[in-house]
């Protein structure tokens, strides 16, 4: 009898039915226990919209879904105006120290953006160093609490997602379509409205989509600056948690309702911007404009001023965390009070925090690098279906998929609840997407013939995967890593739902010491993480330099 | 070592069938090239008996032993891809060696046996060098002693001069040639550049949309094309009406363009045609001029340079041509 599964199929067929297993048990049936609990009934028995119809009848909670639609999208504009003219300058005009600026404009995209918005208060807010140092002059301005300071600092956090893209897209424009435009007598201003912008707006819009779906998830920011204004991530929290009772049912509500507008978001990018992909096949990279002095030095202040500010809020964390506070009141003091405050009771949650990350990131390799072989090399329905199950957690929020995790799991043949495990899980589960997204960018570089060769020569395709496959992806896995363990050793939105006991993370410290007004713990752990954070990124950085310079 | 059998080979992609219905036995020791235009199917044929494409009819025999429901692993084949397929995160020596290793070959016998093999390419000395530090050419080279090295039942070429340039293409098609002659095994190269097809196989088989079109040695599928097809795909022909030439059946005949002489120069037995000279390019060692026949078709001549016999063009000139060296199509 002949197999049905050709031989060179079985082994991302096998990869396939373990990646479809446990993003199965890990995914999908937490998000299915979410869905299921927000539309049964008291009992958990029949079939109801009844949860839906108490929600969306609450005006209250309508004006979240109003207030999460408008932040997001006037954050998106915010970052698309900052960022596509820095993507400019950096492509096309003659700006000193780029490579600097480059580095320092990626550094929002790993720092955690709501110590950010934990800077900003310290600095801005009602108490803030610089709000009273400004009322000492007798000048005021508006609060940055609300609508206007969570833009605010999702533009500072969120624009390298619109600049990085951007930039690429500019420089990828191949110059021989400018001159053509030129040639026919189109001004050189007149060619970047009408034909360089035009052929740019896909990339423009597609760093504007995964803005605006960071703000639909962000958790952190909204709780530290939205104060009474309802946000959805931080209601559907709030409902699960319970402030007076927990309450599965509504929470599941806002969590199916947030699933469902981060997933049209993704919906509509997917139809309308994968097939306006302008490829110019760029030949000679656009030559660095000749402009006059004055837009020069315009061009170089405003890229230096833009990544600077940015950084701002971080940079202040790390001074103020050496002051000293008196609950939370600043006293201009040097002092290293609030690190002994933070570590003196225990150095589990930075303990934690590295265990976890380290945990979680090798889970995330461990799963996204063989998914992306599979959806690369195999082609196939499955291989696509894989696909799009492996990039759903990109449409799902922390807080969401953490709820779903706790329904599931707390109870029945499998109970993770309160140990390290689900959070382990959570937090692998929610970075696959970015791993078998940067895993299929590599293995789409590397020629299958390669792979064929091996096999000819008598490697089996498992040996060849790893003798072969993993030696080229080396690189490109070791950055993933790193990357995704700086964003996780910062999750927030998933932590807080999860946390229990001994298990507190960095952030569950910062996030405790918000909550009960220990500003010096919160910057203290606030720094402690950012440092958490560079200290990996600067010795990949390095390590990457002195590839680069080797070969 | 090992012939190579292929019974009713087919395979479909959708609506194409890329390979259809092939049969085809190819001698131990053989150099067999299959050839065709892009699209016929050439390298599917190849990767079904390397085992990289899946048959949906028919089998593939190593001499009597069934090999294509074996996994490609274990097929024991060396294939040279088009592309070289060098692995660049090994060394020339680690890429030499990858086969052997797999083979548990090692210790003292593996080095000896990745010298001999650099040493048969004439990458002697090179084995510490990276990929990246070499030629088109010598990454080729490297690819060819990997697949020579295992000493595999069947070497596989696909099309692997197609990204050199054309002076190394020469050399290094007769350097194929002549290892495979004095290791002995029995090769399949697939090309679709005529010439090259003929220098270096003892037969050929002509492909067209799936199928084998014609099958046999160079000189023969060039004297004796068996279709339209075969005639015009193996170098330059002239397809006329018999009865332009001057015959009296109806039907198409092929007659090269070598085959045709001013009658000046002519043995005064061959048939002769008038005609006015359309076009003349002297080529250096050859001259080649059309000739247009009083019923409107072209004839193209091609002779060896001679200054004082080449035609200018518009001129009256009646040529002749031999009668063996015609062909009749059916
Ligand atoms: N994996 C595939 N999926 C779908 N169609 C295929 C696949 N491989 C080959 N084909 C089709 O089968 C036919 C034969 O392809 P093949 O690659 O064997 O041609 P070839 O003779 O090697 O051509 P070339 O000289 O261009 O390399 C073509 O029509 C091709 O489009
Ligand atoms: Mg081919």
């Amino acid at each position: 009898m002949r197999l049905a599964i050709p031989h060179q199929q079985r082994l991302p067929l096998a990869i396939a039915a373990l990646g479809f297993l446990f993003l199965g048990l890990f995914l999908l049936y937490p998000l299915f226990n979410v869905f299921s609990a927000s539309v049964l009934d008291g009992e958990g028995e029949k079939f109801t919209f009844a949860n839906y119809v108490k929600i969306l009848g609450r005006p209250f909670y309508r004006g979240a879904v109003v207030n999460t639609l408008a932040i997001g999208l006037a954050a998106t504009i915010t970052t698309i105006l900052v960022a596509v003219p820095l993507a400019f300058a950096l492509a096309r005009l003659p700006v000193p120290g780029k490579a600097a600026i480059i580095a320092l404009a990626a550094m929002p995209l790993v720092l955690p953006s709501f110590v950010s918005a934990y800077a900003i208060v310290l600095l801005l807010g009602r108490a803030g160093v610089v709000t009273q140092w400004l009322q000492s002059w007798g000048i005021g301005f508006g609060s940055i609490y609300g609508a206007g300071g969570i833009v605010l600092v999702y533009t500072l956090t969120l624009y390298p997602y619109v600049l990085l893209p951007t930039m690429a897209a500019f420089k990828a424009v191949d110059v021989s379509v400018e001159e053509a435009a030129q040639s026919l007598g189109s001004s050189p201003r007149r060619t970047l409205w009408t034909v360089t912008l035009p052929i740019v707006i896909p990339a423009i819009l597609a760093g504007g989509l995964l803005v605006f779906i960071e703000t639909l998830e962000n958790f952190g920011v909204p709780f530290v600056l939205a104060e009474d204004m309802p946000i959805f991530a931080v209601e559907a929290f709030k409902l699960f948690v319970g402030e007076t009772a927990p309450n599965p049912s509504s929470a599941g509500v806002l969590g199916v309702l947030l699933i469902a507008m981060t997933s049209l978001v993704l919906l509509i990018q997917r139809r309308f911007l994968a097939s306006r992909r302008f490829a110019t096949g760029a030949r000679a990279a656009p030559p660095i404009l000749r402009v006059g002095l004055g837009l020069r030095v315009a061009a170089s202040v405003y890229c230096w001023l833009v990544v600077l500010l940015a950084l701002v809020p971080f940079f202040a964390i790390v001074v103020l965390s050496f002051m000293e506070f008196r609950g939370p009141v600043l006293h201009p003091n040097f002092s290293l009070a609030n690190f002994a405050a933070l570590f003196e009771r225990s150095m589990r949650p930075l303990l934690n925090t590295l265990l976890f990350a380290t945990l979680a990131a090798i889970g995330v390799t461990l799963v996204g690098v063989p998914i992306a072989y599979v959806v690369t090399r195999l082609r196939s329905g499955l291989a696509s279906l894989l696909d799009v199950v492996a990039t759903l957690p990109f449409a799902v929020a922390g807080t969401v998929l953490a709820i779903g995790f706790v329904v599931s799991f707390n109870s029945g043949w499998l109970i993770l609840t309160g140990g390290p495990l689900i959070m382990v899980l959570v937090y692998t589960v929610r970075k696959v997407p970015f791993a078998v997204r940067s895993s299929s960018a590599i293995l789409h570089q590397i020629d299958p013939s390669l792979e064929e060769a091996s096999i000819s020569l008598g490697r089996s395709p498992l040996q060849t995967f790893g003798r072969i496959l993993v030696p080229l992806m080396l690189g490109g896995i070791l950055s993933g890593f790193v990357l995704t363990w700086v964003t996780i050793a910062s999750e927030l939105s998933a932590t807080v739902v999860l946390y229990s006991g001994q298990w507190r993370t960095l952030t569950v410290v910062m996030f405790q010491a918000l909550e009960g007004g220990g500003g010096g713990i919160a910057t203290a752990a606030a720094s402690t993480l950012i440092i958490v954070t560079l200290v990996p990124i600067t010795l990949l950085y390095r390590l990457v330099r002195r590839y680069e310079l080797a070969t | 070592m090992t012939g190579i059998v292929i019974a009713g080979a087919t395979r479909t992609f959708g609506t194409v069938r890329a390979v259809d219905g092939v049969d085809l036995a190819v001698g131990d020791g053989e150099f067999f090239t299959l050839l065709g235009p892009s699209g016929c199917g050439k390298t599917t044929l190849l990767r079904m008996i390397a085992g990289f494409c899946e048959l949906d009819a028919g089998e593939i025999k190593f001499g009597d032993r069934r090999i294509d429901r074996l996994p490609a692993h274990t097929r024991d084949i060396g294939m040279v891809f088009q592309n070289y397929a060098v692995f660049p995160n090994l060394t020339v020596a680690g890429n030499v060696a990858y086969g052997l290793k797999a083979r548990r070959v090692s210790g003292a016998e593996l080095a000896r046996r990745v010298e001999e093999a650099l040493g048969l390419v004439q990458l002697a000395g090179y084995g510490e060098r990276w990929p990246h530090q070499l030629s088109g050419g010598q990454l080729q080279r490297v690819a060819i002693a990997r697949a020579l090295v295992i000493r595999p039942q069947v070497l596989l070429f696909d099309e692997p001069l197609s990204n050199l340039d054309a002076r190394l293409r020469v050399s290094m098609r007769s350097e194929i040639r002549d290892l495979q002659k004095s290791l002995g095994i029995t090769a399949i190269y697939v090309t679709h550049d005529q010439e090259e097809a003929m220098s270096v196989s003892d037969r050929i088989a002509l492909m067209q949309s799936g199928r084998l079109e014609q099958v046999g040695p160079p000189a023969e599928i060039y004297r004796n094309p068996t279709s339209r097809f075969a005639a015009e795909f193996m170098g330059t022909t002239n397809l006329v009406e018999a009865r332009a030439l001057g015959g009296d059946r109806a039907g198409l005949v092929s007659l090269r363009p070598e085959a045709l002489r001013l009658a000046a120069d002519a043995p005064a037995d061959w048939p002769q045609v008038g005609g006015k000279v359309a076009h003349v390019e002297v080529l250096g060692p050859i001259t080649r001029f059309d000739v247009r026949l009083a019923d409107g078709s072209l004839l193209k001549v091609a002779t060896l340079d001679a200054p004082h016999l080449t035609p200018a063009p518009g001129a009256e000139v009646t040529l002749a041509y031999d009668p063996a060296r015609i062909t009749v199509l059916p």
